[in-house]
């Protein structure tokens, strides 16, 4: 782990705990579409699997700039979002940290980007990890008001999921499969199950 | 005259275009286009509307707290619903919370680039650099050694050719003119802002359950379950880690964050004469102290034309003020037709046309306060303060100026603050003031559940027929509203006017500009091909276009883009 550069006497919260760290984060937006296929796969390892106290699996939304907040500390990160790349609708690609740093971001701060690049390099330069990144893409069909993800994105949901499981495992984060596991809380696809109408007077 | 197309301009999330036109040296007119549809709201008919604020805390990754509570608090004006006093409580934690760590990162991450040039840091001497930090501020983390370390780690970087992380900043631009030794500083902070904003998002995550999309809001009240002796629920032991955590966090924003402000403003003193635009300012109140939101330790407010002397108040949760005046004009903008609508009868038709400067050009809609463009934001909030006689801001406001005074060798007062500077300079103002209250509203909630008080919901219940609500809150970014019509327990209408649309409004029907486009006009652009200075001004409104979609461009294609016509 790097050391911080933040000088030294400055108070800081105990970042580094004694075992790596690692975070699996569904990145996109649950209201566009295909967009959601991110947020999707996280909650349904989430709801599937169990993992090691180490390992946090976060649905994380779009969280922009924030995204830096969040992989502070980590040792190793494994990002899931939907990519643009040559390639058809559900198509899994796997990226390491230097195909993502490839171009500067200066040049491609888009309205699609989740500012990862400038996440990627702002931890770089303040020293708080993470050591390793991956992320686990897909490739959309349809992004476009309207929660619920396409058949051919839905169907990359295992492959996907299985990649995040298998990287974890490869580097010694071991993921067990839970043999009574609830439904993922997929609340804002359509066919989520309808709770009770609420009272009315 | 040449035109300077700017796209996309925004750091953070949607699609902003800019065009400005360009004589002489400086920009004679500019349109504001949002570039991506919005109308998430249509999302929500028919649905329950208990679950709104689920969906639009998801309309903007960044802005995601601020969009749930508009929304239950506008179904609970709808059903005339109050939520118990804790519930307030917990919920203007977790509003000061957000917008602390939200004000720190637009400041040092996604704004201070236009200011300060980071390879310039370079040449300071840290021993100067640490006398001067020591003349500003008693923060004891600006020793030479530290600023030593900042610069020998920037060094490295340089020499690495790992400049990436800075690449969209301007630096060695002719309009950068800060000393090295301040250019250090600024690195310096800029790497501790990054502790302490990730310590205010520490508090939205405690009370919030998660960031960041919080889990313990509800139609009602929260779900937070108090109960001081269970580790499961919110307890003594969670509530002194918020504090502990508040408390450092109001260290940084009083003794770096508005040090830095007032010296790189007093810097830039021209900057306190461009980029005024439309002085018709809206902030609504916010921190409600009753249950029924009728106090507030935030005023709000309107003023027009610039003058403080004509500032009326906006009092409560149900204010008419508010909800009679608020509408939303589609002349300019890419929806069916040329209507002026009142949000509970507004639409969300698109109809893209091509780009027209003189008919349709953006997918923001032009809202209006009794007809007029208004300038949200930090500057709305404090100027709304200062006129109204509150008494934080007034004490703030005072501290800022007088330093800014200090540092410039010459008297700064209030009137500065129209300005791309005076954004600046408000937001550092407006977070002291969220930072004290932070510490005060920590008090009121443990002092209200050492009274026995443990209620954090109340039932909503839904009458049949059709109920109509609003629900605001001041933001980060300024005054966002949300608009609910429920019928028979169902979403029949949403829509949301959200800051950015009152500040990147396009022109309305009488061809008045909206904030964005009035603040450049006039402001200086020394080089057509790298116009930092329309970036500055427009920077200093933070701007977000919520709703962005967030695909990872991963083939090296080329989206931002700045072309001189």
């Amino acid at each position: 782990m790097p050391a911080s550069v933040v000088a030294p006497g400055f108070v800081q919260e105990p970042r580094f705990a004694e075992t790596a760290q690692a975070a699996v984060f569904g990145i996109g937006n649950v209201l566009m579409g295909d967009d959601g296929f991110g947020p999707y796969v996280a909650r349904v390892l989430e709801a599937s699997c169990s993992f090691p106290p180490s390992v946090t699996v976060a649905d994380l939304g779009t969280p922009g700039p924030d995204l830096l907040t969040y992989l502070d500390g980590l040792d190793l990160a494994v990002l899931v979002d939907t990519v643009n790349a040559m390639g058809r609708p559900g198509d899994v690609r796997v990226y390491t940290r230097d195909d993502l740093l490839r171009h500067p971001p200066g040049t491609r701060v888009g309205p699609h980007d989740s500012h990862l690049k400038e996440a990627l390099l702002h931890s770089a330069f303040s020293g708080g990890g993470p050591d390793e990144v991956l992320l686990v893409g897909a490739i959309p069909h349809r992004v476009r008001t309207g929660p619920g993800l396409s058949p051919a994105v839905r169907s990359a949901v295992p492959l996907a999921a299985h990649l995040v499981i298998q990287a974890l495992a490869d580097r010694g984060w071991p993921v067990a499969f839970r043999r009574h596991a609830p439904p993922a809380d997929i609340w804002w696809e359509p066919q989520r199950p309808a709770r009770p109408l609420p009272r009315t007077a | 005259m040449s035109r300077i197309v700017i796209d996309p301009i925004t750091r953070i999330e949607g699609h902003l275009r800019i065009d400005v036109e360009v004589d002489g040296g400086a920009v004679r007119d500019a349109w504001a286009s949002g570039q991506m549809f919005r109308g998430i709201e249509t999302i929500l008919t028919g649905r329950d509307p208990r679950d709104a604020w689920l969906f639009t805390q998801r309309f903007c990754g960044v802005c995601t707290t601020v969009h749930a509570i508009a929304s239950v608090r506008a179904v609970e004006n709808a059903i005339g619903l109050t939520p118990p006093l804790n519930a307030q409580y917990i919920r203007n934690l977790l509003l000061i919370a957000h917008a602390l760590h939200d004000h720190i990162v637009h400041f040092y991450h996604l704004s201070a680039l236009d200011w300060v040039d980071v390879v310039a840091a370079l040449k300071a001497d840290a021993g100067k650099a640490s006398t001067l930090a020591e003349s500003l501020s008693p923060w004891p983390h600006n020793g030479r050694l530290d600023l030593q370390a900042v610069q020998d780690k920037l060094k490295s970087f340089v020499d690495q050719g790992q400049l990436g992380i800075f690449a969209n900043g301007y630096w060695g631009h002719p309009a950068m003119k800060l000393a090295p030794e301040v250019n250090l500083l600024a690195v310096a902070h800029y790497l501790q802002a990054l502790e302490f904003q990730r310590k205010a998002n520490q508090v939205v995550a405690i009370l919030g359950s998660k960031t960041p999309n919080i889990q313990n809001l509800a139609v009602g009240g929260v779900a937070n379950a108090i109960n001081l002796d269970n580790q499961a629920t919110l307890n003594m032991e969670k509530l002194y880690k918020v504090k502990d955590l508040l408390d450092e966090v109001v260290g940084f924003v009083q003794q770096v964050y508005v040090p830095d402000v007032c010296a790189i403003g007093a810097m830039y003193p021209d900057w306190f004469g461009y980029g005024a635009g439309v002085t018709n300012y809206l902030a609504v109140p916010d921190l409600p102290l009753d249950a029924a939101g009728t106090q507030f330790d935030l005023p709000g407010g309107t003023i027009f034309g610039g003058d403080l002397a004509s500032a009326k108040p906006i009092t409560s949760f149900a204010d008419p003020y508010f909800r009679e005046n608020v509408t939303e004009n589609i002349s300019h903008a890419w929806y069916d037709g040329e209507w002026t609508k009142h949000p509970f009868e507004g639409e969300t038709v698109p109809k893209y046309t091509k780009y027209e400067a003189g008919g349709k050009y953006s997918w923001v809609k032009a809202p209006r306060f009794q007809g007029k463009p208004m300038q949200v934001g930090p500057l709305a909030q404090v100027l709304v303060g200062y006129a109204t006689g509150h008494e934080p801001t007034r004490r703030w406001a005072t501290v800022a100026l007088e330093k800014a005074s200090a540092i410039a060798g010459r008297r700064l007062g209030p009137e500065i603050l129209h300005s791309t500077l005076g954004r600046h300079a408000a937001r550092a103002i407006r977070t002291a003031i969220l930072a004290e209250l932070a510490q005060k509203h920590w008090k009121l909630l443990v002092d209200n559940i050492a009274k026995g008080d443990t209620t954090i919901w109340n039932e909503p219940v839904f009458p049949k027929g059709e109920q109509r609500g609003f629900g605001f809150h001041e933001a980060p970014r300024g005054t966002l509203s949300h608009w609910v019509v429920i019928r028979d327990g169902r979403i029949a209408n949403y829509q949301a006017v959200v800051p950015t649309t009152w500040n990147a409004s396009p022109r309305d029907e009488k061809s008045t500009k909206g904030p964005y486009e009035a603040s450049l006009v006039g402001n200086p652009v020394a080089d057509a091909a790298r116009p930092l200075e329309v970036l500055r001004t427009v920077h200093s409104f933070d701007p977000c276009l919520a709703c962005a979609i967030h695909t990872v461009d991963v083939d090296g294609r080329e989206v931002a883009r700045v072309r001189a016509l």
